[in-house]
């Protein structure tokens, strides 16, 4: 069995040695700039001065492009080595068995893609201090993703084009459905919120990445496996144009029955200023920017809101509606927040149409409350220290006043850090006044799943905690976290998963309308203050 | 004697190109049997679906009594197949080329193959996109004898060769031709006449004939006839006869079912009395010639 396997993975390496040492030699450049990286303020320090170009920012990012091409490009090839379109390869007449040519591959892809990856994710947690033994499963489940979620649809596409160039065009292709469907969500409400489908979408993903592998090495059907591709393309258009995607977020955020007392309440707060007055009208603008103010309160200490999703519908007395569909902002809001405001667009046409009507809004919030837990005391240390949850941490920094960690594998899953910062060690900067007892500043950094690892080629991922949100001031950046400033760690776990709605009736648009000065990507956003 | 090729009603389609129309041919053990044809006559089509490179559209074809669509690789290891359009991997030396091979087949036969370099004399240090055509044909044709296949499928592997290469070719297939039932497609019809046991005429996707040389040679024949006063050209003549035509007192033919008795009857009942008949025997290159015109301009 293994003789085949062996004679031809030695054959591609005889073939490919180029490209695979140019591959290992990005993936050591990777671990060299990644390691650089750790080095906060000399990254912070890069992008400063001459030779910004060259600089380890640029180097780093040019670097992350080209490992997943270096690799894209040995899998490609060596899968192309005996390729499987066309008619004329010497090998499909010669005793190749199916199975030992696809085994072949897969060690080749394994060796040199996998290997030297793992070997490098090995140094890297050895090097940023933890032990690699500690992290079997997790390196291990960092091997699957790349496997997963890069190398098989790389080698499915390899295995339908002859030559590079036609993988390139393929890629074109694949690169422009991509910006095609990004468009045709733009225009589909509520697509963005939307993770069953998604699911769905990927399970169809590998599973037609694993039949086309099958069916070309197994059968060599180009045209059916192209036509599987094409169908898959087509598919994902019909999801995403047919997913009953408000039947989804209502299945998953059920209404609140009647008994029951949402955890939080919002008020329409007076409008700050009226468009008229602080901008000119700009008739080319196609978009309209609306925020509203809200104010919030009723949030229970150690409860966190985190609004997952939201929705605004408008109706002008003459009937006319419209609605923006479920959108995801990704906003929290922590107990004495007292104020939120949430900004969308609507076409200009729309915002003619009921700019001076006593229109009535009503806005749906779809929110997971959780609950503070294992809530401690933390004073930071100087030096270098372990956070638990997070991995090796450090303040020291000229140019920032976080703490800033090296985790490994993953991102604490749900870390929430606060401090009074009427306690802040840190020294006054000029013309800072110091922040008032009570002042608290949170962080909360979330990364969704529990796998034992996060998709990347790194094994070290770096957080940076820094006290960004200040309650009641918005406009307070400093301060901060210096070595003595006591913290209050904890774990947010979700409870449960809810809607909430809020009629605001004879709201006069126009009142709402914000000075178009910037450019803006998307149709809606929100912003906390 | 058994058929190591058999195929029956074979349909190929591409698109709306019908390459195959009903094949019926067999191939017997031990034959060497060229299968010649203009251009576009779907010879290749023919073996490419003999070794399970396309599907045929409909029928079915056997080789070495196993269907085409079900060759792998244990079948293959009795095939040798080389075609002049094949892609060989040509970053390879000769030498790595022939042992990357060896593994693959079980019967691979180390002495058989040195003698195959040194009759061919190749460079084994040379990387194949360094070879010649006819060295790369010679190469590949090698690497396909080593073995001591059942079955050899060659197509048009003298396409383009000087006639040194060709001969060598010939050679180094005719010492193998005793273990081996040989396929070739061909239009070097000279060469095919010095050692093909059986022929083979495919037209438009159609079998025309396919039969032992000796027997084809037999049927055609170049007839001449003299008369003292020619008599007219028959407004309707023999379906076996093709490209008769007319010059002063002699009449012309080719007779394509020549028997001495039959065609010379023939002949007195269709044209009269001729005062000299000859019937020339034909080369395999006039039989192709006549057959190809004949098709072209039936009338």
């Amino acid at each position: 069995m293994m003789r085949q396997v062996v004679n031809i993975f030695l054959k591609d390496v005889r073939h490919y040695w180029r490209e695979c040492a140019a591959s290992m030699a990005l993936v050591a450049a990777f671990g060299w700039n990644e390691m650089h990286g750790w080095l906060h303020d000399e990254v912070l320090a890069s992008g400063i001065g001459i030779g910004g170009l060259f600089s380890s920012r640029f180097l780093s990012g040019l670097v992350v492009v080209l490992v997943p091409v270096a690799w894209s490009l040995v899998v490609v090839r060596v899968i192309q080595g005996e390729s499987l379109v066309g008619d004329r390869q010497f090998w499909v007449t010669r005793p190749y068995e199916w199975k030992k040519l696809l085994a072949a591959k897969v060690l080749f892809g394994l060796t040199f893609v996998n290997l030297p990856l793992l070997v490098l994710d090995v140094f890297l947690l050895a090097k940023a201090g933890f032990r690699p033994a500690d992290y079997i499963v997790g390196l291990f489940s960092m091997q699957l993703m790349i496997v997963l979620y890069f190398m098989l649809p790389v080698a499915a596409l390899a295995t339908v084009t002859a030559t590079v160039v036609q993988m390139l065009l393929a890629l074109l292709i694949i690169v422009l459905y991509g910006i095609g469907m990004g468009l045709l969500s733009d225009q589909i409400p509520s697509s963005s919120f939307s993770d069953p489908a998604d699911s769905l979408t990927a399970a169809l993903f590998f599973g037609v990445c694993l039949v086309v592998i099958w069916m070309q090495y197994a059968r060599r059907k180009t045209n059916k496996s192209r036509a599987l591709i094409a169908g898959l393309a087509g598919v994902c258009v019909l999801i995403l144009v047919a997913t009953p995607y408000r039947t989804l977020v209502a299945r998953e955020f059920p209404q609140l029955n009647t008994r029951q007392q949402p955890p939080f309440q919002l008020a329409l707060l007076p409008a700050e200023k009226a468009d008229s007055e602080t901008a000119p009208e700009k008739e080319e603008e196609k978009e309209v920017e609306i925020h509203l103010p809200l104010s919030v309160s009723g949030l229970e200490d150690q409860s966190i809101a985190a609004v997952d999703g939201f929705m605004v519908a408008l109706e002008a007395p003459d009937g006319f509606k419209w609605n923006s569909g479920w959108k995801s902002p990704g906003l929290s809001l922590f107990p004495n927040r007292k104020s939120t405001r949430i900004d969308f667009s609507l076409k200009r046409s729309v915002f003619e149409h009921v700019r001076h009507s006593q229109a009535t809004f009503r806005l749906s919030l779809a929110y997971t409350l959780f609950r503070d837990t294992n809530r401690r005391g933390f004073v930071t240390p100087s030096g270098v220290f372990v956070m638990a949850d997070v991995g090796l941490c450090s303040t020291e920094s000229r140019y920032s006043r976080g703490i800033h960690c090296l985790a490994p594998l993953r991102r604490p899953k749900s870390l929430l850090i606060s401090a009074d910062m009427s306690m802040s060690t840190c020294p006054l900067l000029e013309g800072e006044s110091p922040a008032s007892a009570g002042e608290i500043a949170r962080d909360w950094t979330r990364s969704g799943g529990s796998e034992p690892a996060e998709f990347g080629i790194s094994p070290v991922k770096t957080v940076d905690l820094y006290l960004l949100d200040w309650n009641g001031a918005a406009d307070r950046r400093s301060n901060g976290i210096c070595p003595g400033t006591p913290l209050i760690l904890s774990n947010p776990e979700p409870v449960h998963r809810n809607q909430i709605a809020l009629q605001i009736d004879g709201v006069r648009l126009s009142d709402y309308r914000l000075p178009s000065a910037k450019f803006t990507i998307g149709s809606i956003s929100i912003k906390t203050r | 004697m058994n058929n190591v090729i058999c195929t029956e009603n074979l349909v190929k389609k591409f698109r709306r190109v019908e390459a195959l129309r009903g094949l019926d041919l067999a191939v017997p053990e031990g034959a060497v049997y060229a299968l010649v044809g203009p251009n576009g006559a779907g010879k290749t089509t023919f073996i490419k679906i003999l070794m399970n490179i396309f599907g045929a559209t409909r029928g079915r074809a056997e080789v070495l009594g196993v269907e085409s669509t079900r060759l792998r690789e244990r079948h293959f290891a009795s095939i040798g197949y080389v075609s002049e359009n094949q892609e060989l991997p040509e970053w390879m030396r000769l030498d790595s080329f022939l042992a990357y091979l060896r593994p693959f087949y079980p019967a691979w036969d180390r002495k058989l193959e040195n003698e195959l370099v040194s009759q061919f004399d190749l460079p084994l240090d040379r990387k194949l996109w360094n070879l010649s055509r006819g060295m790369r044909m010679k190469a590949a044709l090698a690497s396909a004898l080593a073995y001591h296949p059942k079955l050899i499928v060659l197509d048009e592997p003298f396409t383009g060769l000087d006639p040194l290469v060709r001969d060598e070719l010939i050679q180094g297939l005719l010492q193998r031709a005793e273990e081996s039932t040989i396929l070739i497609s061909s239009h070097d019809l000279a060469e095919i006449e010095s050692f093909a046991s059986h022929i083979g005429y495919l037209e438009r996707g159609q079998l025309r004939f396919s039969e032992e040389l000796t027997t084809l040679l037999e049927r055609f024949r170049e007839v001449e006839l003299t008369f003292d006063t020619p008599p007219p050209l028959p407004k309707t003549a023999p379906n076996t006869w093709m490209h008769l035509s007319t010059s002063a007192a002699v009449i012309r033919f080719i007779e394509s079912r020549f028997d001495p008795e039959k065609t010379s009857t023939k002949v007195r009942d269709v044209l009269g009395e001729a005062r000299n008949v000859t019937f020339t025997p034909m080369s395999l290159r006039s039989i192709f010639l006549a057959m190809a015109k004949a098709a072209r301009d039936p009338a």
